[in-house]
Parts: C-alpha cells; sequence; structure tokens
C-alpha cells in the first residue's frame, strides 16, 4: 500500500530531513539495535556459516514452495483450521472481512503483522466498522497518532518519548504522572488488557508456517501475541506464502537468527507455536482457527528474479544499518515496507513506476548485504530496479539527456579531455579555500554541504606527465 | 481458477526430497552448553539481563508450596494463587493458600508446570492440555514455574515434540519487555512483569 497522499520521494525525504526531532529519535532506537546486535553475533559461534545455512532453508522451501504449501495446507486442515488462499491483497482483506462477519464481529485484536499492512487491513477494518484494538506498544502508539509504521520491528521509531508522553495523556484513560518511559509502558498495559479480553476475534501474521504439522509460529517480547490470540473466539492468520518452513526443526535455527538480527537477543521472550483451534478439554483457545495464504506478488517475484528477496524473514536490519535510512527514517519511502528491503520490496508490490526513485535512494556501501541474516544481495537486486527503470524508459528526460551526452563524450577521449579540462578551469574559479560551497546545477548537494574544490589537473594529465619523466 | 489453484499453477515443481530438507538440518551452528553441567547452564542464562528471572530450588514437590510462600512474601504478595488442575500437584499442601483454577485479568501470581527448560536459552517449554490452560500464564504478574532438575536439555532442537501436536506449544524466555520507546528496555509490557523458576532436584514428577 503505497503512500500517495504526498507527491514523490524526493519530496518525503526533503521534509523528513527537514525535521529535526525525527532523527533524533531514529538514531535512538537504531543506534541501540545496530549496537546491540554487534554484541550478539561477537558471541555467536560463526554466524557466518549460520546465514548461510539460514539462506540455504529459505532457498530449499522457495524453490519447493509449491509442494510445502500444500503439505501445510493439509496439516493445518489435519489440526482443525480452515486454510484460505488470496492472490491479492484485496481478496486477503475480503477474505477476513467475511470471517469477521459470520462470527459476528464488533471488535478485532491485532497483534502486529507486517503482511496486514502490506495487505491494508487496518483500513479495511475501519471500513466494514469493525473496531480494531492493535495490542503491540508500537502499533497502539501509531494507532493512536493515526499515522503509520516507520519500522518494521519498531513501528513507532519515529517518536520520541516526549511525543509518546504528550499523546498517552491526551487519549488514555488513567494515563502515567511519572514522566519515565516504564510508566508510559505501563499506561499502556492498563489502556489495552481489557480491550484485548473483550475482542470477537484476534487477528496475527505468522513468523513460520510449520509445513509438517500445519502449526503457525508468532514472536513476540511482550506477550501481546497470545493475549490477543488465546481469548478471543476466533483466530485469524495471515501469512505471506514465503513464511513456510519444512518442519519446526527447520524454524529454530532461522529463530535464532531472527531475534539477534533483530534485536540482539538470543531468542524473543515469547514463541509460540499454534496448531487448529482448542481442543476437547481445553480450558483456553480459540474454537476456529483460520489462515489466509496470500500471495499478492510473491509468485511474480519468484518467477522475475526476486526469488532472492522471498528469503527475508523480516528483522530490519538492513534498515537499521542503512546510512540512508537513518537520515530520513521509514515514512519517507512511502511504502509498506522501509529501508534496503523496502526499496526492493515496494517496486514489486506497487509497481516501479511509481516507486522508481526507491533504487537511487542507496550509497551501494554493502551495508545492509553484510548484516542480512538470510545473505539476500540487497545492493544487486536495488541495481536491478535501475537498469528496469532505465530500459522501461522510467527515468526521467534530463536524466536520460544528460546521460547519453556523457557516453557521447566519454566514447571520443580526445573531446572528454578537453571537456573535463575546462569544466575544472571553470568550477576552481568557484571555491574558496578548497571548498565550494554553491555550484550552478548542483544545488540539491550544497544546499546541505559543501563540494570539495577540484584538484588544478585532471588524473589522466597528471598522469601523462609522470609518464613522460 | 480458484485462488489456490492458480497460486500451485504457478509454484508447480517435483517434491522436495526428504534428505534434503534433513540434511539442511546437520551439525547447526548455536551456542555452547556444556551438557555435563547443564543445571549451572540454564541458570546462568535465566539471570542475564535479557531473560531477567529469579529462581529457588527445593528437594521434593511437597516443598513447592513454602517455596511458593516465600517467593510471594518477599515480593509483599498475598498468598493467593491460580493453579493448574494438574494431578501431579496433588502431594502438595495447600492450606496456608487461596487457590483458583481461572485467572482474572489482573491476576497476581500464576504457577504452571514446564516441560522443559533449555540450557542454550533459559527457554521454559510448555504445551496446552486439559490439564494447562496458558492464558494465566500471560495474565499474570508474577509467573512462577515449576521446572524438574531432570527436565533440563541443553538445546533449542530437544524441545519439539515428535507427533501430533498439542494446540499450542510455547516457549518462554524471561518476562515481558518491550523496547518500543527509543528503543529503551521496559519490563512488563503487556505479560508477566516477574518469572520465578522453582527447581526441583528430587522426586520426578510422574508423566501425566
Amino acid at each position: 500500500m503505497s503512500d500517495f497522499t504526498t507527491p514523490s520521494f524526493l519530496n518525503r525525504a526533503d521534509a523528513a530531513l527537514a525535521d529535526p526531532i525525527l532523527k533524533i529519535a531514529v538514531e535512538r532506537t537504531a543506534g541501540t539495535a545496530e549496537a546491540k546486535r554487534a554484541i550478539a553475533i561477537d558471541a555467536f559461534p560463526d554466524f557466518e556459516a549460520a546465514r548461510t545455512r539460514a539462506a540455504a532453508i529459505k532457498d530449499h522451501v522457495i524453490a519447493h514452495l509449491g509442494p510445502y504449501l500444500e503439505q501445510f495446507e493439509a496439516s493445518a486442515i489435519a489440526a482443525g483450521a480452515q486454510v484460505h488462499w488470496a492472490q491479492t491483497a484485496d481478496e486477503a482483506c475480503q477474505i477476513v472481512m467475511n470471517i469477521c462477519k459470520a462470527a459476528g464481529a464488533k471488535s478485532v485484536a491485532r497483534s502486529k503483522s507486517m503482511l496486514g499492512e502490506e495487505i491494508g487491513l487496518p483500513h479495511a477494518l475501519e471500513e466494514a466498522g469493525i473496531g480494531r484494538v492493535e495490542t503491540d506498544l508500537a502499533e497502539h502508539i501509531i494507532q493512536l497518532a493515526d499515522e503509520r509504521p516507520s519500522h518494521i520491528i519498531w513501528p513507532a521509531m519515529h517518536k520520541t518519548r516526549e511525543q509518546v508522553s504528550a499523546l498517552f495523556k491526551a487519549k488514555h484513560r488513567t494515563p502515567h504522572e511519572e514522566e519515565t518511559i516504564a510508566a508510559m509502558a505501563q499506561s499502556a498495559r492498563r489502556e489495552l488488557r481489557a480491550k484485548m479480553l473483550g475482542a470477537d476475534v484476534g487477528i496475527s501474521g505468522a513468523n513460520f508456517l510449520i509445513a509438517d504439522t500445519g502449526a503457525v509460529c508468532t514472536v513476540t517480547n511482550e506477550g501481546n501475541a497470545e493475549l490477543s490470540l488465546v481469548p478471543p473466539r476466533v483466530h485469524i492468520v495471515t501469512a505471506g506464502i514465503e513464511k513456510i518452513v519444512p518442519s519446526m526443526p527447520h524454524a529454530i535455527p532461522m529463530l535464532r537468527m531472527l531475534a539477534r538480527s533483530a534485536t540482539g537477543a538470543a531468542l524473543t521472550q515469547y514463541t509460540t507455536f499454534y496448531t487448529g483451534p482448542r481442543r476437547s478439554g481445553d480450558r483456553d483457545g480459540p474454537e476456529e482457527m483460520h489462515i489466509v495464504l496470500v500471495d499478492n506478488g510473491r509468485t511474480k517475484m519468484r518467477e522475475e528474479g526476486l526469488a532472492d528477496m522471498l528469503r527475508c524473514i523480516r528483522c530490519g536490519a538492513c534498515m537499521n544499518h542503512c546510512v540512508v535510512f537513518r537520515q530520513i527514517g521509514g515514512h519517507a519511502y512511502g511504502g509498506t515496507y522501509p529501508g534496503p528491503m523496502g526499496a526492493v520490496l515496494t517496486p514489486a508490490l506497487d509497481g516501479l513506476a511509481s516507486n522508481r526513485d526507491l533504487a537511487h535512494a542507496c550509497t551501494l556501501n554493502g551495508k545492509c548485504q553484510e548484516v542480512c541474516p538470510v545473505k539476500i544481495p540487497l545492493p544487486t537486486l536495488l541495481k536491478g530496479w535501475r537498469e528496469k527503470s532505465w530500459r522501461e524508459g522510467l527515468e526521467p528526460t534530463s536524466m536520460r539527456a544528460g546521460l547519453g551526452l556523457w557516453a557521447w563524450v566519454a566514447t571520443r577521449p580526445a573531446l572528454y579531455r578537453l571537456g573535463t579540462g575546462l569544466a575544472i578551469r571553470a568550477i576552481r574559479l568557484l571555491g574558496r579555500k578548497g571548498w565550494i560551497a554553491s555550484l550552478p546545477l548542483a544545488g540539491g548537494w550544497t544546499r546541505y554541504r559543501d563540494l570539495p574544490k577540484p584538484a588544478a589537473q585532471s588524473f589522466m594529465t597528471q598522469y601523462q606527465r609522470e609518464q613522460r619523466k | 481458477m480458484s485462488a489456490r489453484n492458480a497460486i500451485l499453477a504457478r509454484l508447480k515443481s517435483p517434491p522436495p526430497l526428504a534428505a534434503e530438507a534433513a540434511a539442511l538440518l546437520d551439525t547447526p551452528e548455536r551456542p555452547a552448553v556444556d551438557a555435563t553441567n547443564l543445571e549451572s547452564e540454564f541458570l546462568a542464562r535465566l539471570a542475564l539481563p535479557s531473560v531477567n528471572a529469579s529462581h529457588d530450588v527445593i528437594a521434593s514437590l511437597t516443598d513447592l508450596p513454602a517455596a511458593i510462600a516465600r517467593y510471594l512474601h518477599a515480593e509483599n504478595e498475598p498468598l493467593t494463587l491460580c493453579c493448574p488442575p494438574d494431578p501431579r500437584l496433588a502431594p502438595c499442601d495447600w492450606s496456608a493458600f487461596t487457590l483458583h483454577a481461572n485467572a482474572a485479568p489482573d491476576e497476581t501470581a500464576t504457577l504452571a508446570i514446564a516441560r522443559l527448560g533449555i540450557a542454550e536459552t533459559g527457554s521454559l517449554i510448555f504445551e496446552t492440555s486439559p490439564t494447562a490452560p496458558m492464558l494465566p500464564n500471560f495474565l499474570t504478574l508474577h509467573h512462577i514455574v515449576l521446572l524438574p532438575v531432570a527436565a533440563i536439555a541443553a538445546h533449542l532442537e530437544d524441545a519439539p515434540l515428535p507427533g501430533p501436536q498439542p494446540r499450542a506449544h510455547y516457549w518462554i524466555t524471561g518476562v515481558s519487555g518491550t523496547t518500543d520507546i527509543e528503543g529503551t528496555y521496559v519490563r512488563g509490557a503487556h505479560g508477566p512483569r516477574y518469572l520465578h523458576v522453582i527447581l526441583l532436584r528430587g522426586g520426578i514428577l510422574p508423566v501425566t
């Protein structure tokens, strides 16, 4: 679901860069996450081999996705769950709304799910007039603020504690008095508990779908998934079809990678495998369990060179380590998924034409690929979008003309040397004390930073002089 | 064509080879655990700031009520306990306690019996059954867990159950926590704020 309310990525990025509070907020959480992950990885034996294994498990599943999905479906049905299939986001929402209507649901407790955001589930529930209780603390914050997630692990990363405090004081029935983060979390606990227990339906995503048992695995640190999914009469899972693993033992190496990469913990506090609805004699658990398997572009990604991206386990490490994300935060990306993985996914989910800028918001420093627990070659995939955008004529005329002119000159060495020689002399005239504060046609750069004054002679001129000696 | 058939038609492939899937699990990379000293390995993980649990040790099951009373007194809580309807607890004398089976929305203290403890992570492994409800373990402020020392295993790979699965199989690794506001860790987000493990050294519990 792209955000079309603001005109372009460049405008959103400009606005983000001009926001003095945003960078502080992003830095506080992403900086902590980066440091904690580094400690966890240092303490883990042979993390590199573990990454290779995790990537191999996902590659195996993606290569045999059809048979594994059929096995999962059969196992889940045998355990008493109902399995639904959706090709598109709209189909998936329609299925969920039909289940909610059949259940006579007035309120739904949601445990944070990026797939739910991707298919527009919050909006669909609102349209259907069904009350929605976001139970993850960060999702609760952004629901109160009427905003969208800005990070896949910390959806309220863009908010400072001061902003959260003001929000809770305005919206909670008995808000915190003490100005501490602990007191704010307690305020949310008081506010949400009764709502969770009173919900008619609990909706979650899935971190893993276990093919041989039909189980759905969720992980949280707050325990909000269990509190949202055990009390209601109906549990609905919406999951991307790539979430399959062959068995619970295959989920274990993935869980080791997920927690360490996301938060720097050895494991999440709560890891639960739900297999079907309540059994005879059980004292709690839902009477109905529905699992909606969602494609929404994933089969197309597999067919069109983006199979590597289907390995993604949504840990958020790539964005925590991205120099661009750290400057502009998540909202500027405009899609459901921000950062490097979002810049690869959003054009696939929402179309390249309106999202071609995302692939350019990358320095290709390779940090995202280096920290990815399943070794997704994110810079390569981003370059793939750049090339596709060029081939399909989506790059703006000025860019095409500029590059065309450069290519024409660059294939004529004498002309190229003459041109660069003249340009160096002209640009040097603008320099003061080794720096250029303002350069015509490059205002986008010099508005925020100075450009170093070029050397008096080009590399080639200097090289040829040295050769003649 | 149904959505199901349309999706599956695009995902046609030969069935996965069981040997290939099994090979992906050969000699996994994982934190080293001293298999000859599982109890101290487990307790070391329990005490980590990320797990944040306390513990006590009892010699026999009949010592359990006194151990729980000791803990609740220290925490200034009344001797009121949400207790699972588990027949293995029959030898215990609960006369000092007010017991109930269903958890209140703001339950103070709940007892549960873990099937396994995992030394690698300090995790406690549970399954739902008619004698083991799940919700009380999440509603409560103080989660008190009985774990036989003999039930401490080395790695997460020891946790899965073979055969038909229970409705829920869940791993608890520490107290409920959140870092959702500025990345700052706060304990007791939605679930338990305190986790207290009581290790049972003798008198292994009979299997239910």
